[in-house]
């Protein structure tokens, strides 16, 4: 456990500004020696714990004759073929093919040699999570300079062989050559090639210039995508291990603290295939008052928990709802004693309000939302025959979760793997791995024999970690001039890092830790004067569920609030938006931004915003009645990482029925190096809708301490026929490559609200945006 | 196909009692040896397997698991369970024993070789209508080509005194024509063949002719539609009430294929009609009672393709960003139009429920009953299924989907109690077929 | 026992009549290219082809395709070459492709139908299939794509 929390800080720290990208994995992680990732294994099983998803039986590609590995990273083999190991989740990113790529385009060869094994999570890889739209951006350094050491021991090889000084070899597509001789890198392999790096070897290794970059920004076909077309590809749903039993789950009233008070299964027993009833005994605390009905098929499971008859002690917030949540961060929000205060030049604010000339003040409210992730959520785990615990599922954070399964099972870590399939939909749901627990504690219950656990949609939704729902109030300071002095946001909801990975927390300036996924976007690159961002941790909605991480996590609702309001503020004072908000983005201060990841601070996201505003040429007159664009700009995902967002949406109202026909929406994005052209695009394009989804279709509410909406009859997210055009261009740029799996999230909600204010002067503070809110607010 | 028994006490009752024991009087009749039966030739039999097909017996006389014609299907009725008889040539249970003049009386006169009168369940009132050489024929079939199973059928469960069979006389007295079919000369010779089959072995009006409160068909209102089986057997009259009226080719496609692409697919009591039934006789003779049928629905004979009904529902159907709107609208769009969608024309395969003949019909049952369970690989289109929702959807939004398509698409005015009957209908436990 | 066909070849079920067809194709057929998403046919993961047309397998009983032919997206065609399925690959629409097969078997099914489908038609078809990535836009093109290969290649798959 100790281990876990200083791996974890590691990747704190390399996720905070001062630290450059990806140190947590090149300090700890980069093992040099040719011989050691083998001997670094633990696991008996450990090729089955990893996977390719290439391969039609997900079976990773085995080596041919000698292997070279000069970093834990991959092997080249006898035939030339390199293997590149992945420690990130597929969930629909190609993220193996983009990080290969990073290596192939270093290592010099063709991509047509090249495989990619998704990892087992043996202790070596370090800390194994995918999201925070991170994988590019912390593996850039990584694998960069890992195939540099390849390339750099097979031109020393190949030079030494033929008697020549290594500087007149250059290597390029699996071929060194000095002009006169030539050798391919499988030869050189087979010759049984031994070469390790030292750290400091390794850092002083020449990288490519940017210019010499062959395979990155090029377009390749990615690597999991025919399996993906034939119904090859493997997800946790898929496991099948001989001898499983399947069980359902009967999930307790309320997510936390609830236990059993009888089970009575008298009515199952006649189902055909039903087994038996289990009352989960959960050491780690993860599902409290849970019960499990197992069968030898799902459905003798499914139809038997149809009549297992449960009585339940419910747990104390069994009567919550979303209204009391909320009315729980006004309480919070007013009382000045409670949250984290984030960094900024200056946060004391009091002189400008006190002295202001006007002030504006604001209230933005998100509802609650869930992953509602394809796959249901489901695992598959048992004991092997050498003792070892095999937990099979699709999960983005492994790391997290190990230690709770340990916990669980009553079993050392090293007595524990998992096999990460191919994940049906992550979106952060899979961030939170819980769904393993019953699993494990069900084969753990039934000495080890192997569970396929799975949940049925509805239980999903019941047992989602979903988007808590948030309270948030600005307010601006303007002095005679107009001329902003001083910015106040309060930013109430629950905190996922905190009931989660509480370590995992930065402190304020006030030394109140703060869930950097639950304010990230509010300490925004404006230079508004003083800046007083203050993060609170809803302590209702935090002991009525699981708070949880989900696609553009806060961001995802600060920028609703902050993006809305400098619209706002604008027309307050008389001034056009984009005008506004480009007079502000300054890049003074701690806004000029910092090598190597925000170079050039808000002066990138100034460009981005005039750039969609041409593209989507913001300001046209000629465009129909009830019709308007409007424009917001974010920094993606947090200020260590800022991938620059211009976003404009035009969109008409319908004055009778409140309908908003969202027609187009552009987007501009600078995030440094484009590593993966099309998988970016394609990101970018899903973060978009899936922005446009959370802002005019999905959100449920809590009633009773759990959610309402549990299936697509009443959850309705954006599906075909919603989909408007999209124009997405992205800022040529040789700087380092951050994230793009969740910023074009964060445009769209606030540039909606912003055109339809543009359209017809209805000013919407709540998310979604209904087409009767769009009534109401045209009725006042 | 009848399924229920249409009587009740009040017919008997009427009766007079002085002289009806006379009439009600019906002989014994003789029993035969099976090696004293006559030889059929092959074409007889043949001939009376299509028909025996065509008058969909074995629907009515083979349980679930059971054996063909081996009986003791379970009618339920009001009063009480009627088995149906065993049908094999078996001679202590079955009709082995029957005589081909046994046969025929039992066929047209509704009375056994005992002498008992049998209860209307039995459709004696069409089969009179028949030749006496198509009711051999069916002799022909059952006694050389079904196996003979002995299997006592189960006593019906009626109490006293519905169990009193001498009663039906009077019933029979009262409402039924013994006489056979009479050709008609104002019409045609396929008219007459297909009236012929129609009012005989098909036995249409069994379904589709209302009854009165004693449960005889209405002859003024012949055809006019009634309820069965919880479902509606539509009007096969002008009354229809088909967005597109019925053709005689409409009707060709739909007792062949069991699908009308402007109609809608034999599914439910119809599905068995169709699949396992009419669509075995000759082309000539569904052509037949094709042209008799369209005919008697108004004899509308336009190719519908371009007709206003047509192109006006192709227009209701096409996608509507707002379809959140009505929540109806909404599921619809999520859950039905991936099949049920059309484009320049309608596919027999994407039945258009704007035109269909679930949703312009007064009553909502048809509908609903495929909204819940759907549609099987024997029914409708041969090998071709709809999912059913019972499980899936909840009743406020099955009644949603409904409510959608009878006002939105159909263009018909809101069923009453729809809701209610939903959530009846959505109680009971799918339909035992 | 219900029996069927899967892909062209003959099986028969041991399973209560009401199991989804889904669950006897995943699990006791053992092809699990077909998917489960949300259980009520709102999401079309579990499209399949029975007797040619899309159906929603998670809601159809086995009882209700004895003596039907069932396709999956494994036996759409031979190769994994439906013409559908190469303007998948290359236009790259799979994300995390959970719900692919059953949009490539929904597109499938409507080219069948609507050889030339307008946006409108593609709208109307595809909406009931959900895609979490949100690859709609891409989906979209993929289907255009396949009906033109579709059209003037003349149809060998499928």
């Amino acid at each position: 456990m100790a281990n876990l929390l200083s791996r974890l800080r590691d990747s704190n720290a390399a996720q905070s500004e001062n630290n450059t990208a990806g140190s947590d994995l090149s300090r700890r992680g980069f093992l040099v020696a040719a011989t050691a990732a083998g001997a670094a294994f633990g696991f008996p099983l450990a090729g089955y714990a990893a996977m390719d998803p290439a391969a039609a039986d997900g079976v990773p590609v085995s080596p041919t004759g000698e292997t070279f590995e000069p970093s834990m990273w991959y092997w080249i083999d006898s035939d030339g073929i390199v293997n590149v190991n992945i420690i990130r989740a597929e969930m629909g990113q190609h993220v193996g093919t983009a990080i290969a790529r990073i290596l192939a385009d270093e290592l010099e060869v063709a991509w047509e040699n090249v495989r990619i094994t998704h990892v087992d999570t043996a202790e070596k890889w370090g800390t194994m999570v995918t999201g925070g739209s991170w994988s590019i951006w912390q593996s850039w350094p990584v694998y960069r300079k890992a195939g540099a050491a390849g390339r750099t021991a097979l031109i020393e090889a190949a030079a030494e062989m033929w008697g020549v000084d290594p500087s007149t070899c250059q290597a390029r597509n699996g071929t060194v050559t000095d002009g006169t001789n030539e050798v391919t890198y499988a030869a050189l392999v087979a010759e049984g090639l031994q070469r390790s790096f030292t750290e400091d070897e390794l850092n002083a290794l020449p990288l490519k210039p940017h210019e010499e970059l062959r395979l990155v920004g090029k377009d390749v076909t990615a690597l999991d995508i025919d399996t993906k077309t034939n119904g090859q590809a493997i997800y946790g749903l898929d496991a099948s291990v001989d001898g499983m039993v399947y069980a359902v789950p009967m999930i307790p009233p309320t997510r936390l603290g609830s236990s059993v008070i009888s089970v009575d299964d008298s009515s199952a027993q006649d189902v055909k295939g039903y087994l038996q009833t289990l009352t989960l005994n959960d050491p780690s605390g993860t599902v409290p008052g849970w019960v499990v009905v197992l069968g030898d098929s799902l459905m003798a499971a499914k139809r038997a928990s149809e009549r297992v008859v449960v009585e339940w002690q419910a747990g104390e917030n069994a009567g919550v709802n979303e209204d009391d949540i909320n009315a729980r961060s006004r309480e919070l929000i007013a009382d000045d004693s409670y949250g984290s205060i984030l960094p900024a030049d200056n946060t004391d604010t009091s002189a400008a309000f006190s002295d202001a000339a006007d002030v504006f003040e604001a209230e933005y409210t998100t509802q609650t939302v869930l992953h509602f992730q394809l796959e249901p959520a489901n695992a598959t785990v048992f004991q092997n025959e050498d003792g070892i615990w095999e937990i099979h599922t699709g999960n983005q954070w492994q790391s997290l979760i190990l230690p709770t399964l340990s916990a669980a099972l009553e079993a050392p870590a090293d007595q524990i793997v998992m096999r990460t399939y191919m994940l049906g939909g992550g979106f952060g749901r899979r961030l939170n791995g819980d769904y393993a627990i019953p699993a494990a504690l069900a084969s753990k219950a039934l000495g080890g024999k192997p569970v396929k656990l799975m949940f049925m949609r509805e239980d999903d939704a019941k047992f989602d970690s979903p988007r808590s729902p948030s309270v948030q109030q600005l307010r601006m300071a303007f002095d005679g001039e107009n001329a902003v002095t001083g910015m106040d946001h309060n930013a109430a909801a629950g905190w996922p890092t905190q009931v989660m990975v509480p370590s995992f927390m930065p402190k304020g300036v006030n030394d109140e830790p703060y869930d950097p996924f639950a304010i990230d976007g509010a300490d925004h690159w404006y230079n508004v004067g003083a800046h007083r961002v203050r993060a609170i941790s809803n302590d209702l909605a935090n002991a009525t569920f699981r708070p949880g991480w989900l696609r553009s996590v806060g961001p995802g609702w600060t920028n609703f609030a902050v993006e809305s309001f400098m619209d706002e503020a604008a027309h307050k004072v008389g001034m056009d938006p984009l005008d506004f908000r480009l007079g502000q983005l300054t890049a003074t201060g701690m806004n000029a931004g910092s090598a190597p990841n925000a170079v050039g601070g808000a002066s990138r996201q100034a460009n981005v915003l005039q750039r969609v505003a041409d593209m989507a040429n913001y300001g046209r007159t000629d465009l129909p009645a009830d019709t308007a664009i409007g424009i917001a700009t974010t920094f993606g995902q947090s200020r260590s990482m800022p991938t620059w967002v211009g976003g404009a949406v035009q969109l008409h109202v319908n004055r009778d029925t409140g309908y908003i026909d969202v027609q187009k929406m552009w987007l501009s994005f600078d995030c440094g190096t484009v590593v993966d052209p099309d998988g970016a695009l394609a990101q970018c394009q899903g973060a978009a809708l899936w922005g446009l989804s959370m802002a005019l279709y999905e959100g449920t509410r809590f009633e009773d301490g759990n959610v309402v909406d549990r299936n697509l009859g009443t959850y309705t997210p954006l599906r075909m026929i919603d989909t408007p055009e999209m124009e997405i261009e992205f800022v040529e740029s040789t700087e380092v490559p951050v994230g793009l799996g969740e910023p074009g999230t964060t445009v769209i909600a606030p540039a909606i609200a912003n055109a339809i204010y543009n359209a017809v002067g209805s000013r919407i503070r709540s998310l979604p945006i209904t087409p009767d809110d769009v009534l109401a607010s045209l009725a006042q | 196909m009848i399924k229920r028994i249409f009587w009740t006490i009040t017919a008997t009752a009427a009766v007079g009692v002085v002289g009806f024991g006379v009439y009600a009087y019906k002989p014994a009749m003789d029993p035969v040896a099976a090696q004293d039966r006559p030889a059929f030739g092959p074409e007889v039999v043949e001939q009376g397997r299509i028909l025996a097909a065509a008058g969909y017996c074995s629907e009515c006389h083979t349980t679930a698991d059971g054996a063909p014609y081996a009986g003791n299907y379970a009618m339920e009725t009001g009063f009480g369970t009627i088995y149906a008889s065993n049908l094999t040539p078996a001679m202590d249970t079955g009709i082995g024993a029957y005589s081909v003049e046994a046969f025929r009386r039992a066929m047209k006169e509704g009375v056994d070789i005992d002498g008992r009168h049998l209860f209307p369940a039995f459709p004696y009132d069409h089969f009179a209508k028949m030749s006496d050489e198509d009711v051999d024929a069916i002799y022909a079939y059952i006694m050389t080509e079904v196996v003979p199973v002995e299997q006592e059928t189960r006593e019906n469960e009626l109490p006293f005194p519905l169990n009193q069979r001498f009663l039906q006389a009077g019933w029979k007295l009262l409402f039924v024509d013994f006489d056979e079919y009479a050709f008609d000369d104002t019409q045609s010779e396929d008219w007459n063949r297909g009236a012929y089959l129609a009012e005989g072995v098909a036995h249409c009006g069994a379904c589709h002719t209302p009854r009165n409160p004693v449960g005889a068909e209405i002859a003024s209102d012949q055809y006019g539609g009634a309820q069965i089986d919880g479902w509606t057997a539509p009007a096969l009259t002008a009354d229809n009430a088909s967005a597109v009226p019925w053709s005689t080719a409409d009707f060709k496609s739909y007792l062949t294929d069991g699908v009308s692409t402007y109609h809608g697919i034999s599914a439910g009591p119809m599905g068995p009609v169709v699949h396992a039934g009419i669509r075995e006789l000759p082309d000539e003779d569904i052509n037949a009672l094709s042209v008799y049928l369209g005919e008697r629905t108004g004899g509308n004979e336009d190719d519908p393709a371009t007709s206003t009904a047509i192109v006006s529902t192709l227009e209701r159907g096409r996608p509507d960003p707002q379809y959140r709107r009505d929540a109806g609208e909404r599921l619809y769009a999520t859950a039905c139009a991936s099949c049920h969608y059309n484009t320049a024309q309608i596919e027999a395969g994407r039945p258009d429920l704007g035109i269909n003949s679930a949703t312009n019909l007064d009553t909502p049952e048809n509908l609903i009953h495929v909204i819940l369970d759907g549609v099987s690989g024997p029914e409708g289109i041969e090998g071709v299924v709809m999912p059913g929702f019972r499980d899936a959807l909840s009743t406020t939004e099955i009644t949603a989907i409904a409510a959608y398509l009878r006002d939105a698409r159909a263009g018909q005015p809101a069923w009453p109690d729809l809701s209610e009957t939903v959530s009846r209908m959505a109680e009971s436990a799918a339909h035992a077929e | 026992m219900i029996n069927f066909e899967i892909n062209g070849k003959a099986v028969s079920i041991d399973a209560e009549p009401d199991t989804p067809l889904l669950w006897a194709i995943r699990d006791e057929v053992g092809l699990t290219g077909t998917k489960f998403g949300c259980g009520i046919g709102m999401c079309g993961a579990c499209t399949v082809h029975v007797g040619g047309r899309a159906t929603r397998s998670c809601i159809t009983p086995i009882s209700a395709v004895e003596g039907t032919s069932v396709t999956t997206i494994e036996g759409l065609a031979v190769e994994d070459n439906h013409p559908v399925q190469e303007a998948w690959r290359n236009l790259r629409v799979p994300q995390c492709g959970y719900c692919q097969s059953g949009q490539i078997m929904q597109a499938a099914a409507l080219l069948e139908d609507i050889p030339a489908p307008t946006d409108d038609d593609i709208d109307a078809v595809m909406t009931g299939n959900l895609c979490r990535c949100m690859t709609y836009p891409r989906i979209r093109e993929a289907v255009r794509q396949a009906a033109t290969a579709m059209t003037e290649g003349g149809r060998n798959n499928g």
